[in-house]
């Protein structure tokens, strides 16, 4: 009797581990830069759309985002777990400051550039996601900083202009973000 | 003995070392000389940089020799966003032109953010330029390059080593060129993220001449295309025959020669002709002339000093006689003249003269007719006018159904008959002779001959008009008359055209000689 009521237990926690609540299912690592690529163009395109805005498209006030400069040697020194919390470090400081400048643009186009670059960074998140790369965008808004990114340092710094901003958010597709996915491990098992 | 063998090693060691070193700094300097001339058409401002890694940067400017100055007085100022400026040590070359080539070479870089450049001479601002070090790639061409055939017809596959360069192979593309050698004909193809191609569509057994040069994509990396690299030549398969066009080919031909031969075929007799003609013989025109007289066109003639000789074969010959042009007058006396002395003549001859007396006296079977025959006697043995050999002292003789013999005068023709104008009219000059149509110039006097003009006028159809006139046309060809019995009650048609009739009435003055006629 005790043995039956044994398995059935064990039965049971199996069936309720494997229904737990919020447990996302695996993703298919997405290695083609093509989706990257796409991303980067339109945030080029934000950029170039920023540039000729004359009013109603600037900051509120300045917002801190990460450093974009990529120096190999540095790079290369870092593994891939660091490399990793530095995207997305990154991104969530881009989301954060893309955010607030999308309460300030009142023009039309621009606010579309804006929005389209939001969703962008929130894409990248899941193909981190699906590299194995540990992500903590959630949520595109999300209020606190994930743990490990700092608000001030080498990392880090602020700007004060819209299209210093978009600049950056260019910058660090460009270099940090390419840089990890197109090294990922996963991708360079063979994988898709 | 070991220590000088191992001194020995080491002083080859050396050598080999600073040979390898001297020819890489030669090709690093030929490769360098190479991009700095590629940059001086492509980059308008100043300085000119690029990245051949993603870990140094080069940037050059170039000043003439005249204001050039010492590499010390140049001092290249270089600032990363967000952080200190350093300053990089400036080399100075000798360029072509005359110039200085200043430059400046980086060994450590940041890519993905903004460096400022700042160039100065003697402390005076002389060049200022922001860029991203990661848009300014100019790579060495790729290496490697291998064409061979594949299995299909009008095809090559190329292939090559990219540049050896970690992270940006992804980002890379090709422009293949390819052209058939000897000739500016080809085209080029672009290949993005990948080292190999193949050429499609090229002429099968054509020797093709295939170059290739990178580039960075533009996305994440740009840059400047670089060099083209050597070029290798390899030539596609000889076409093969399809059957279907062979087979179609011979039956197109076969059809093409068929219809040729029916043409030909044909048109054989036409072709004969134009090819080799037939050579014309006039033995059916002159009968007897090479049988009987083996060719003597005087002896078949009788011709002798100027006289005629009649021959049957003229008076049925079918040739055209030649427009008759009356040119003189002739006076018209009764024959009293005797004929010409048949003594005067070869004995030999008398046979001749035998023979057309005979034929002439078919002639006379009317009185008027042998009237008019003694008349033309008289005109040809009277001496003409000097005229010019446009003239002939022949006529159209006219032998009239009225009783014409004696003086009786020939006023009953009306003037309506005579649409031709005769040239008898006294006092005209032999360059008045012509042929054309109009009214006759009747004179009056004694000795009227009435003879008729007859001209040939190929496009006109002019019934003859008057009465139904038996006359006789006289062909002169300037060898020979030739006269034919005709008849006004009916057109003939010889040859291309019409003989129009015509009379007129001439009076020959009488100061005048008669033209002598002789047979």
């Amino acid at each position: 009797m005790l043995h039956i009521s044994r398995g059935l237990l064990t039965l049971l926690l199996m069936l309720l581990e494997w229904t737990r609540p919020g447990r996302a299912s695996p993703l298919r690592p997405i290695c083609d830069l093509r989706v990257l690529k796409h991303f980067i163009e339109e945030a080029k395109d934000a950029e170039a759309a920023m540039l000729t805005c004359k009013e109603g498209c600037g900051l509120p006030e300045p917002v801190t985002v990460p450093q974009t400069k990529v120096d190999f040697n540095v790079w290369e020194r870092k593994n891939a777990p660091e490399q990793a919390k530095e995207v997305q470090s990154g991104l969530w400081l881009l989301s954060q400051a893309v955010g607030s400048l999308r309460g300030s643009v009142t023009d039309a186009t621009l606010h579309s550039h804006i929005d389209n670059s939001l969703r962008n960074i929130f894409s990248i998140g899941q193909v981190l996601r699906s590299l194995n790369f540990q992500v903590f965008l959630r949520a595109p808004c999300q209020e606190y900083p994930p743990p490990g990114v700092g608000v001030s340092g080498a990392e880090t710094w602020r700007v004060s202009s819209a299209s210093e901003l978009l600049q950056v958010h260019v910058n660090f597709l460009r270099g940090k973000v390419h840089l990890l996915l197109s090294n990922a491990a996963v991708c360079q098992q063979g994988g898709s | 003995e070991k220590k000088m063998t191992n001194d020995h090693l080491k002083k080859l060691l050396v050598y080999c070392m600073l040979c390898c070193t001297q020819k890489i700094i030669v090709q690093g300097a030929q490769t360098f000389q190479t991009k700095v001339a590629l940059l001086r058409h492509v980059e308008p401002n100043n300085p000119k940089c690029f990245a051949e890694g993603i870990r140094d940067l080069t940037c050059f400017w170039e000043e003439d020799e005249e204001r050039a100055g010492s590499a010390k007085q140049y001092s290249f100022i270089y600032t990363y966003q967000n952080e200190n400026s350093s300053e990089c040590n400036v080399t100075a070359l000798p360029a072509a032109g005359g110039r200085i080539l200043y430059f400046c070479r980086l060994s450590q870089t940041q890519l993905f953010v903004p460096l400022d450049i700042q160039v100065f001479r003697d402390g005076l601002l002389i060049h200022n330029r922001r860029l991203h070090i990661e848009l300014f790639f100019l790579l060495d061409p790729p290496v490697n390059l291998t064409v061979k055939r594949t299995e299909k017809q009008g095809q090559l596959k190329a292939s090559w080593m990219p540049p050896p360069l970690k992270y940006l192979d992804d980002s890379m593309m090709y422009e293949v060129s390819y052209v058939i050698a000897g000739t500016q004909m080809g085209q080029v193809e672009e290949v993005r993220a990948s080292s190999e191609v193949i050429l499609l569509g090229l002429q099968p057994g054509a020797k093709y001449s295939v170059r290739i040069r990178v580039k960075l994509d533009g996305v994440s990396y740009n840059g400047y295309w670089s060099a083209w690299t050597d070029p290798v030549l390899m030539a596609t398969l000889p076409g093969d025959l399809d059957p279907l066009i062979v087979s179609l080919t011979l039956i197109i031909s076969l059809i093409l020669t068929l219809l040729s031969l029916t043409v030909l075929l044909s048109h054989r007799r036409f072709l004969l002709n134009k090819i080799w003609p037939v050579i014309p013989n006039p033995e059916s025109k002159f009968q007897g002339l090479f049988t009987v007289y083996g060719g003597d066109f005087e002896e078949w003639l009788g011709y002798s000093a100027g006289g005629l000789c009649l021959r049957p074969a003229y008076f049925y010959s079918e040739e055209l006689p030649a427009p008759l042009e009356v040119l003189s007058e002739v006076s018209l006396d009764l024959p009293s003249s005797p004929l010409p002395p048949k003594a005067k003549q070869a004995p030999g001859e008398d046979e001749k003269l035998k023979r057309i007396d005979s034929l002439m006296e078919r002639w006379r079977e009317t009185p008027h007719e042998h009237w008019l025959m003694d008349q033309l006697r008289v005109l040809h043995q009277l001496p003409g006018p000097q005229c010019s050999q446009l003239e002939s002292q022949d006529a159209y003789v006219t032998l009239n159904a009225q009783n014409h013999s004696g003086e009786e005068p020939l006023d009953d023709i009306l003037e309506e008959t005579l649409p031709l104008q005769a040239l008898f009219a006294s006092g005209r000059t032999c360059s008045e002779s012509h042929s054309d149509l109009g009214s006759l110039q009747q004179s009056s006097g004694s000795g009227r001959l009435s003879t008729q003009s007859s001209f040939e006028y190929p496009n006109h159809t002019w019934p003859p008009k008057g009465p139904g006139y038996t006359y006789m046309a006289v062909a002169d060809s300037g060898v020979s008359m030739d006269y034919s019995p005709m008849s006004s009650s009916r057109i003939d048609y010889m040859g291309k055209g019409v003989i129009y009739t015509n009379e007129y009435r001439n009076e020959i003055p009488a100061h005048r000689q008669p033209i002598p006629f002789a047979f």
